[in-house]
This record gives C-alpha cells, structure tokens and sequence, in this order.
C-alpha cells in the first residue's frame, strides 16, 4: 500500500486537487464593460515606519471612493479600491504593482509614500502605459529630472517645503538659522534648498550633520546656543525629530531662540509629548480652515464617517481617486496616455481643492499646486487635533519656482 | 565514532530519490508561464521566487552544506544588486555584463572579507557577518553621488541581449525574461550541484559534520570555509544582479540586515539538509507575502507561525519532510 505516491498524495487529494484545478482553469464569465468596475490600485507601505502615513492616504482614498459611488462611479462604473502593502520594500512595491496592472487589471496606480519605491513602481506603470498617481513621496526628482509622462504627484517636493517656511521664518523671526540635519540624501537636498532660499534674502547660518538614528543631540544643541541663531531649524526624521524636540524643550532653548522645520504632519504631531509641540513648520493640508466652507463640511462628514480628523495624507488619497474622476470626466477614458493629456493643467473643483485660491496640475511638471500652510504647532487647544495655528498660506507655485529649475523634461509617448 | 559514521551516512543518503524531486521542480520551473495565471498568480512573482530561491540556495552553500551561519548575507546580494545597477548606468547598456560586474563585485567583497571571519565560530561568526552588512549598508546609504542614497539607484533599466545572430527582447516581455532568469537560474544551481558532489564539496559536508576531526584527518578547515563563503557569496551577488533587473532599481534595503534573515527563514523553512530546500522556501516565502499582504498587514505573523511550527515539527524543513515521506 505505501507506494511512494500514496505517500504523499491521497486517492482524495488528487481528486479534490483536479476540481480545484479544473474550476479555476474555467473561463471567467464576461459581463457588460458597464458593470466592470473601474479598478484603482494602490501600493503603500502598511507596515514598517511609515505605516501611520501610509494608513492616512488609503483611509482618504476610501472615503473618496464611497464618495464617488454614491454619485454614479466614475463614467458610469462604480470604483473599487485594490490595496497592497508595499512593506517599506522596493522589491516588494514593484511586485506588488506588477500584481496590480498584470493580474488585476487595475486602469490606475497610486503610491508610495517611500519616494524611492514610488519611483521605482513608476519604471512598470510607465513601461505599461498605467497613469500613476504619487500622492505622498516627497523627494524632487519624480517631478524633477526623473519626470514621467504618466506620474502626477499631490504632495509638495522637498525644495517646496523649505522655500515656502524659509521666507516666513526670516519675516517673523531673523535672518540668523542652524541647521541640524541628518546626513542623507533627503537632509541634504532639504538643506541645500533652505540655504539657497536664506541666501536669497541676504541670511546666514552654521549647520550641524547627524547620523540619522541620533538619540543624543546636546552637543549640537551647545554649539547651536553658542551661534546664537533666530531660529533653530530641526530637519531631521521620525523618531530622532521628535528627540531634537524634547531635548531643545528640555534644555529651556524655547526662550533664547525659535524651533522650525519644513514638513510635520497630524500624525507624527501626536505621537509629540505636548511640552515638546512647538516651533514653526508647514504642513500641506491642514483641517482647521473656518472661512473655507467646504473644507469645513468634509472635516464634519469625515470626522462623522471614520471618526478621525482628517490630515494632509487623507487629503491626498481623497485628491487622488478625485482626480481620477475629474480627469477621466474630461478625457471620457481611463487609457493611460489620454488620462494624462487630459490631467495636464486641471484646476480642482472647491470640493475636492478643499482650501482658498487655484489648485492645478502643472503641464510642465505634473506636480498639484496647493497652496503650502506655514504655522506654529503648540499643545492642544479647543480639542485634541488642534495642535497647529495656520500662520500664512504660501502660493505652491511661487514656492515650486519654474518648470525649467526642477529640471523636469515631459516627453509624451508618441 | 560510530555516531560520525551513521550520522554522515545518513546525510549521504538523505535524498533517496533526487533526482524526482529535480524532475518535479523542473517541470513546474519550466512550465510556469502555463499553470501559475490559472492559479492566480503573474509570472513577476515567478521571477521573484527564482531570484529570492537562488539568494537562498547559495546562501545554503554555507549553512546546510558547511555548517557556518551568516547573518549578513543580505550585503553580498546588495552588492550584487548595485554592481549591476551602476554598470548599466554608468558604463555599458550590456545586461551580461552587468551581470558579470555585480557577481565581481560581490564575490570580490567576499572573498576580500572571508579571512578576517573564518577562525570565528558560531554566535562570533554571525555577529560579524552582520556588522559588514552594517558597513555596507550605511555606504550605499550615505554615498548619494554614486548609489543614490536612502531613494537608491535609478536611471537604469535591463538591455535586450544581443547574441550575435538574434536579438532576445527581455525589457518588454515579462515571460521572455522569466526564461532568461530561469536559464540563467539553471546554469548556477548546476553549477552549485556540481561542486557539491565534487570531492570539495564531500570535503565541505565533512567539515559540517565534524570540524575536529576533517582537522585531524589534514583538511585545511579554515581555507574551505573561506572558499566556500567566497563562492556562496559570489552566487548570492548573481541572486542580487538579477534582482536588480528585475526591479530596475537598486536600493540600500537589499544590503539590510532584515533581508539576511528573510534569507535565513526561507532557507530553514524549506529544508537545508535538501539541495532545493531553500527554493521551496523562497517559494513559500513569496507567496506567502504576496497573497497574505494583500488581506491582512500582520502577514509577518503568519510566515512567522509557519517559521516557528516547522522548526518545532519538522526540523529538516518542507522538502526534508516531504522527501522522508516519499523515501520509505
């Protein structure tokens, strides 16, 4: 009885084992194209350190989802959200996005919050002609020197960033900065941009690089109180920012100097101790805007839908998947190249543009032109999300300079 | 005594029928474009599971057929990775040749570093392992000139081959390229066959079992290990060239230490007493992340459920069990 098949396949196996196959091997049943749903693919990283931002965005593009079903779908066909961890790894997102257009014919990719992987996914959406969407990978160069025909991005690029809290930093406080940067690609081109802008307008500073994982930063934080700067400017990441803080706080700095940034965000904003939320930074999209009427109705619907206030990531995954509408909208096909034709220059409705003045994709750059919200975060106040007050509002535009510095070269597919 | 002598006879003869388990994971290597659609699946996720398996395999060069343990083998496949990635780059569009660039590149790392770790053993051995995959990270991390940094290496992609008389198109055409990995896959798990049942590779395997006495018996241990580290590191850099064009990209995360362990984990779940273990635990590995990832984030639990119930009940891995069920 113990041949060698029987050992490790059963009579019953091996049947079972041919239904499944043959079922599976079955031709789908082909519907209407009506009733095919428009497929969107997403590829972030819900798990690893960027996991709490990457959760923000498909929460956002959930709600935009519903929100568009609701009102007849996109071209008539209701949407479905496909979401794939990318788990921080480019190899990973890749995979992931190959799964997305190969297997699951998705008609449009969104990711990744990590710039390298979204730069990377790019490299497949391009090579297939699948219009892409980076909603939240900051570094310059996927609107910059490495711009794509298909990719469009929401969030702002690193020069962004610093340009728009450069010139309101110098106005409030002085023209006197110290940096303390980590020494990586990011802090770098963060810094360089801060230097050139503070250049511009006649400033001068002293920099201190760390290693990225810096715990310890009260030899940089002498130094600093010896250069005696207006501002102090804390460019580093996660967990070594949040330390940077504590430790200026700790060493009673807030009274000799002021504490700013380029980018915070709702999310690393709580995960603060209150008496370390402080200084001068910009965030891209922020809730609280009272004048803004329908900012203030989806603050008020979404809070009631998920029971969150909604941060700039939110915001980004609502503008993707609204986008996606309004472009097909005008373009009346999800074809890749077409979409992105049609994506070129278009301004975003109120409710979906959700502050003041004009926001656009750029033609030249594919880069959304927001507006960029410069402020100070403090404790909480009337509640617990209410840890920014919105200072001034820079024009994205003005901020981003020309489509020639980003040194982006759109070549369409012919 | 007599313990040795039973114990490597029976590692002699684990693999009563290697050549069936080499016939069935050749059919299904072969036939892949076929059966795995139907299945749900895509071919890039095959020709992940080639390049993963071969990490894998060459990185069993050392643990299951000489008894050493690395933890940073995760530095040599990087290497591999962004020796290729520059060289399409910067000098030559010629995948072959990025290849053989990324192979030098790690292998020459390798066999550079080897010395100065073979009279280590055990916990030493590994912790050092570790500390150059460190050191080779945070270059790739911090040199932005040249590797690209923490965004990593881009403005590369794989080159058609040119053979002279025809022109292979593997930019554009997924199954094309999955052949050409597995060719490539099919030359190097050869020639790691090869030298397994040549008498260094008996040598290797009798250092595994019984360090002391190969000593005694004139096997000079700490050169093998070497040359035994060398080669699996040169074939764990092949693994990181064909990964990076796969990917079209090269970044600081594939020196990281957590991929060493991802290739520790598939291979101790596949089996590495077994020459296609580890591939069958790549396999695992792969598809486990790819199907699990897309219902639950906590898809690390599972393989890490998977990791822990195999190591408690079947200490030989997948294929180890699989091959003594079907061997009695």
């Amino acid at each position: 009885m113990q041949t060698i098949v029987t050992a490790g396949f059963g009579r019953r196996t091996l049947i079972k084992s041919g239904l499944a196959l043959t079922a599976l091997a079955a031709p789908p049943i082909i519907s209407a194209r009506g009733e095919v749903p428009v497929r969107i693919g997403m590829v972030d990283p819900l798990t690893g350190i960027l996991s709490a931002l990457a959760a923000s965005e498909v929460e956002g593009a959930k709600y935009a989802v519903e929100r568009i079903n609701k009102k007849n779908g996109i071209l008539g066909r209701q949407v479905e959200l496909l979401v794939e961890d990318s788990a921080n790894d480019v190899g990973t997102g890749v995979q992931k996005t190959r799964k997305l257009i190969e297997r699951d014919k998705v008609d449009v990719i969104f990711g990744d919050v990590n710039s390298g992987i979204a730069y990377a996914m790019s490299q497949v959406t391009s090579e297939l002609k699948v219009f892409h969407i980076v909603p939240g990978g900051h570094t310059d160069p996927i609107t910059g020197t490495d711009c794509k025909w298909n990719v469009f991005r929401i969030c702002n690029t690193t020069s962004m960033d610093a340009a728009a809290i450069t010139s309101d930093l110098v106005k409030r406080f002085g023209k006197r900065f110290f940096f303390i940067t980590p020494d990586y690609a990011y802090g770098h081109t963060l810094q360089d941009n801060f230097v050139k802008n503070l250049k511009a307008l006649g400033g001068e500073y002293q920099a201190e690089m760390l290693p990225i994982n810096t715990s310890d930063f009260s030899a940089s934080l002498i130094k600093a109180k010896a250069y005696k700067p207006n501002v102090l400017l804390n460019n580093m990441g996660g967990l070594a920012q949040i330390n940077c803080m504590k430790q200026f706080t700790q060493f009673g700095m807030q009274k000799e100097m002021h504490l700013g940034g380029a980018l915070f965000e709702l999310e690393v904003i709580k995960a603060v101790p209150a008496d370390a939320q402080s200084g001068s930074w910009s965030m891209e999209w922020w809730w609280n805007q009272p004048n803004v009427p329908e900012a203030v109705a989806f603050v008020a619907d979404f809070r009631k839908a998920t029971g969150k206030t909604p941060s700039a990531r939110h915001w980004f995954g609502l503008v993707a998947v609204e986008s996606v509408r309004l472009g097909a909208e005008k373009a009346k096909t999800l074809e890749g190249p077409k979409l992105s034709l049609a994506m070129e220059g278009l301004e975003l409705p109120p409710d979906v543009a959700l502050q003041p003045g004009k926001v656009f994709y750029r033609a030249g750059d594919h880069e959304l032109m927001a507006n960029i919200f410069v402020g100070d975060v403090h404790p909480p106040k009337t509640n617990p999300d209410d840890v920014f007050t919105v200072t001034a509002l820079v024009d994205g535009e003005k901020a981003a300079g020309s489509v020639e510095s980003t040194g982006c070269k759109m070549v369409h597919p012919a | 005594m007599s313990t040795t002598t039973v114990t490597v006879t029976t590692a002699a003869t684990a693999q009563p029928r290697p050549w069936l388990t080499t016939a069935i994971i050749w059919a299904l290597l072969l036939t892949v474009p076929l059966w795995l659609p139907m299945l749900g699946g895509y071919t890039a996720l095959a020709g992940r599971v080639l390049v993963l398996g071969l990490a894998a395999m060459s990185f069993n060069l050392l643990l299951g057929f000489t008894g050493v343990m690395s933890f940073g083998h995760a530095a040599y496949f990087g290497l591999g990775a962004y020796g290729a990635g520059l060289t399409l780059k910067y000098l030559t569009a010629s995948t072959p040749l990025a290849i053989v660039a990324g192979v030098l590149l790690g292998g020459l790392a390798g066999t550079l570093f080897g010395p100065l770790i073979v009279r280590r053993r055990g916990v030493y051995f590994a912790m050092v392992t570790v500390a150059f995959g460190q050191i080779a990270f945070y270059v790739a991390y911090s040199w932005d000139s040249l590797t690209g940094g923490y965004d990593g290496l881009r403005g590369f992609s794989r080159a058609p081959l040119d053979l002279g008389f025809i022109t292979v198109d593997i930019t554009n055409n997924a199954t094309t390229f999955y052949y050409f990995l597995l060719i490539v896959f099919g030359i190097a798990t050869g020639l790691q066959a090869l030298l397994l049942a040549s008498p260094f590779g008996r040598t290797l395997v009798a250092i595994r079992e019984n360090e002391r006495r190969a000593r005694f018996l004139g096997i000079p241990i700490e050169r093998h290990i070497w040359m035994s580290f060398s080669i699996s590191c040169a074939f764990t850099a092949l693994a990181g060239a064909l990964y990076a064009l796969l990917n079209n990209f090269a970044d600081p995360m594939g020196l990281h230490y957590s991929l060493s362990g991802e290739i520790v984990i598939m291979t101790v779940m596949g089996g590495m007493r077994a020459f296609w273990g580890p591939l069958v635990g790549a396999a695992l590995f792969v598809v486990l992340q790819d199907y699990i990832s897309s219902m639950t984030v906590n898809w690390m639990s599972f393989v890490g459920l998977i990791f822990v119930l195999v190591v408690l009940f079947f200490p030989r891995g997948l294929l180890g069990m699989l091959q003594k069920g079907t061997g009695k």
